[in-house]
């Protein structure tokens, strides 16, 4: 890819150098012509984006965007990982300073305008999560009268107070490993954000909470690339599929989540679409 | 200048060393003998010492030149066919049959949705036997759009596989669906809620289609529809090359023909050499005509990818989202336990569709509210102030103020903001318990019907925009397999007639 797009440069410029000013480097290029590869990961999600105490970085985010680098013809000593906390990912991707998100990063139209989204890699959906002895709580309803937990900064909680209106009693806390704590310890009753990572969460508390299984939104993970790298979005995207095809990414859910008894999707999710 | 006069090129100097007897080769010793002869040659060939020496040269560069400018032509000339070719006639076309299946499947499982919905009321909204009808038909269109992508695929492995899971998903789907609208049958109820059996099975079949089967649609055009943006972008670029190139080729056609008529003007004292002349105005007229042709058809290819495919390809997979939202509302109605995943999942739809601010648009309740006064910003006669984004945010922002399509775009919005509040008619009579009302509400709408056709009308005014560029880009390139060389042909005879009774004078 990147020998035919220098040619035709080299030949355009030859022409008329100062016409085709912009040939190629309006859009910064494409992440599939760089030499190392820089990829922004949460720090502090179990299961999904997690810093271990040696420093490397783990998690089912991790490991997609492990598979992702590898079809993309990167080496694994040229992957780097970095931390991208929610409030800097577009920025980083705009400053360059990081080539690609795979951090539990939604799609939203909003955010389209500002960075390209290669995938979803994954569907999450909002869901419930309690101990493990409370049966009352069956779908999102249930909640009515319970103390729920309200994370500062996150709104995981307004779809169930808000958007249904349904009167739960919020709790706030400070992240959602406390929630998960005073859960457990019967501080709260539910915790209500992503699936995905209630299941991070879940995993490390074994067999103390258990997830309700019934999902009240779509959440696409997807894949940040700098905006406008449609030849890196589509390379993504196929090797999206083949992680599917080839039954790495339901052993990739079955290694992180599979103990938790949540039920994933293991059939390749609906792209959003490059251009 | 040098004015020695000597025989002219080819007649002096040592003959060349004869080869040897036929069919041996020369003995390699023989080469070092024959080198100082051809040396000489080549020097006095280089050096131009005499007029007709030089006067061959100068006509030898100047059919060079017309060559080069053959040359760049033919090939801007073949990447516009070769662009035209793939957009228009082959992969294009194909590509937004693909887009189909993605509409066929959705309606598939609206249309199993509506029968279930029905249970023995036959008659109620468009009848069982019309959703049955439809539901057949959405089959067929659905196999042949596998069999366009499959072709499509061509050898890429991922590709097929994709195809292949679409085919064996899909018997799977028909397999489910068959059986829960015949247990729907045997159990006969009246129109609303199907027994809880057959809400078991149609869940199955619903979440397989949701989860698997139209996904795996979805991106097989999408990634067919890589095979045209990719065409696009490399014949785009090559086609506004060759225009560029051949200018440049054309200038120095032009500059080597007035080289020679300089030359020939002074060395025999002649005014003009009428064929040189004819010759340069030929190439003139050809260079402005192939680089207009070439820049016009880098326009059509332009047209017909941007306002034409992209426009039909994102209509398609609009009209198949809002079929799903739409089918999403009878599954809100069908199955009471999911009511809420399905009224969440209309919401996400129709944010996808036209997407409204986040931070003021939090439930379908703000959507409705909001939707209104969004819709209304947009004026087909130009002065809109479109705040919102999604695939109609996009269609709003790419038509022209005045344009035919900017009304046909008023229209759909005008359609689709009717059919949101058909939806909230349905959804409050069921929060105020009048769930019969509701269902009544829903059967008989044509809310969704009238906005569908204006979606369809909108597509097919992108449809005539693609294939009237591909016409014109197809109409414009004629007779150019013929003009090209037979002009370049042209060109050369007027040079050799133009030198040629010049060196007959040292004959």
């Amino acid at each position: 890819m990147r020998s035919s797009r220098t040619a035709a440069c080299l030949t355009a410029a030859a022409v008329a150098a100062t016409t085709l000013a912009g040939c190629g480097t309006g859009d910064g290029g494409s992440i599939l012509d760089k030499e190392t590869l820089t990829i922004g990961v949460k720090a502090d999600q179990p299961g999904l984006g997690l810093r271990r105490p040696d420093g490397a970085f783990e998690g089912f985010d991790v490991d997609v965007a492990r598979y992702v680098a590898g079809k993309l013809g990167f080496a694994g000593a040229d992957v780097r990982f970095t931390e991208t906390p929610s409030s800097v990912r577009e920025k980083v991707l705009q400053e360059g300073r990081v080539d690609m998100i795979v951090a539990t990063y939604s799609i939203t139209a909003s955010r389209k305008t500002k960075v390209t989204f290669a995938g979803p890699y994954y569907v999450a959906h909002q869901d419930t999560l309690v101990r493990a002895g409370d049966a009352a709580i069956r779908n999102v309803r249930d909640l009515r009268g319970r103390r729920l937990c309200k994370v500062t900064g996150s709104n995981s909680w307004r779809r169930v107070t808000e958007e249904r209106r349904i009167e739960a009693q919020l709790v706030e806390t400070s992240s959602y490993s406390d929630c998960v704590n005073r859960l457990a310890g019967g501080g709260l009753d539910a915790v209500s954000t992503d699936d995905l990572i209630l299941a991070g969460f879940a995993a490390q508390r074994g067999e103390a909470v258990r997830i309700v299984n019934a999902p009240i939104s779509d959440e696409k993970y997807g894949v940040g690339l700098p905006k406008g790298d449609i030849d890196g979005c589509e390379a993504v995207n196929t090797a999206l599929t083949q992680m599917y095809q080839d039954g790495t990414a339901g052993r990739l859910l079955g290694k992180w989540f599979g103990r938790t008894g949540l039920r994933t999707t293991n059939s390749v999710p609906q792209f959003e679409g490059c251009g | 200048m040098s004015t020695t006069v000597q025989h002219p090129v080819g007649q002096g100097g040592p003959l060349p060393t004869p080869a040897g007897p036929a069919g041996r080769p020369v003995p390699e010793a023989s080469v070092p003998a024959r080198r100082p002869g051809t040396l000489k040659r080549i020097r006095r060939r280089v050096h131009l010492r005499t007029v007709p020496a030089r006067v061959r040269a100068l006509a030898l560069a100047a059919v060079v030149t017309v060559g080069v400018l053959f040359g760049v032509a033919n090939w801007g000339v073949g990447n516009a066919r070769t662009g035209l070719d793939t957009i228009g006639h082959d992969a294009g076309p194909q590509v937004v049959a693909t887009g189909d299946l993605f509409f066929a499947l959705n309606d598939m499982d609206a249309q199993v949705a509506n029968v279930l919905l029905l249970g023995r009321d036959h008659g109620l909204g468009r009848g069982r036997d019309a959703s049955l009808r439809l539901y057949e038909q959405r089959r067929t269109e659905a196999n042949q759009a596998l069999l366009q992508a499959a072709q499509l695929a061509g050898d890429d492995p991922t590709e097929q596989r994709t195809v292949r899971a679409v085919l064996d998903g899909l018997g799977r789907y028909e397999r489910l669906a068959g059986q829960a609208m015949q247990l729907d049958q045997q159990q006969g109820h009246a129109a609303g809620p199907p027994s809880p059996p057959v809400q078991a099975l149609y869940r199955q079949a619903t979440d397989l289609m949701k989860l698997e089967l139209l996904p795996q649609a979805y991106n097989l055009t999408l990634e067919s529809g890589s095979i045209v943006r990719k065409t696009y972008e490399t014949r785009h670029s090559a086609v506004l090359a060759g225009r560029l190139w051949t200018l440049a080729a054309g200038a120095l056609v032009i500059v080597a023909l007035v080289a020679v008529q300089v030359y020939l003007a002074r060395r025999f004292r002649r005014l003009l050499n009428p064929a040189l002349a004819l010759a340069t105005l030929g190439t003139l007229a050809l260079v402005v005509a192939a680089a207009g042709l070439l820049g016009s058809l880098a326009g059509r290819l332009e047209t017909a990818k941007e306002d034409g495919f992209d426009s039909v390809l994102a209509l398609s997979r609009t009209r198949a989202i809002s079929n799903s939202a739409y089918a999403d509302e009878s599954r809100y109605l069908l199955d009471p336990v999911r009511a809420d995943t399905y009224e969440q999942v209309y919401f996400d739809k129709s944010q996808a569709i036209l997407y409204l601010d986040a931070e003021r648009t939090k439930s379908l309740g703000d959507y409705y509210v909001n939707l209104g006064p969004a819709v209304e910003q947009f004026k087909p006669e130009g002065g809109s102030e479109v705040t919102f984004l999604g695939f109609f945010g996009d269609q709003a922002r790419q038509a022209e103020p005045g344009s035919q399509e900017a009304r046909a775009v008023a229209e759909v919005l005008a359609g689709y903001r009717a059919f949101q509040q058909q939806d909230r008619d349905v959804r409050e009579q069921v929060a105020a318990g009048r769930r019969g009302q509701a269902l009544a509400r829903h059967l008989n709408a044509r809310e969704f019907e009238r906005y569908d056709a204006a979606l369809v009308k909108l597509a097919r005014q992108h449809r005539a925009t693609f294939d009237g560029a591909i016409k014109e880009g197809d109409q414009g390139l004629r007779g150019w397999n013929v003009i090209l060389p037979g002009a370049c042909v042209a060109i050369v005879i007027g040079i050799l007639v133009g030198v040629r009774p010049r060196l007959a004078e040292y004959r």
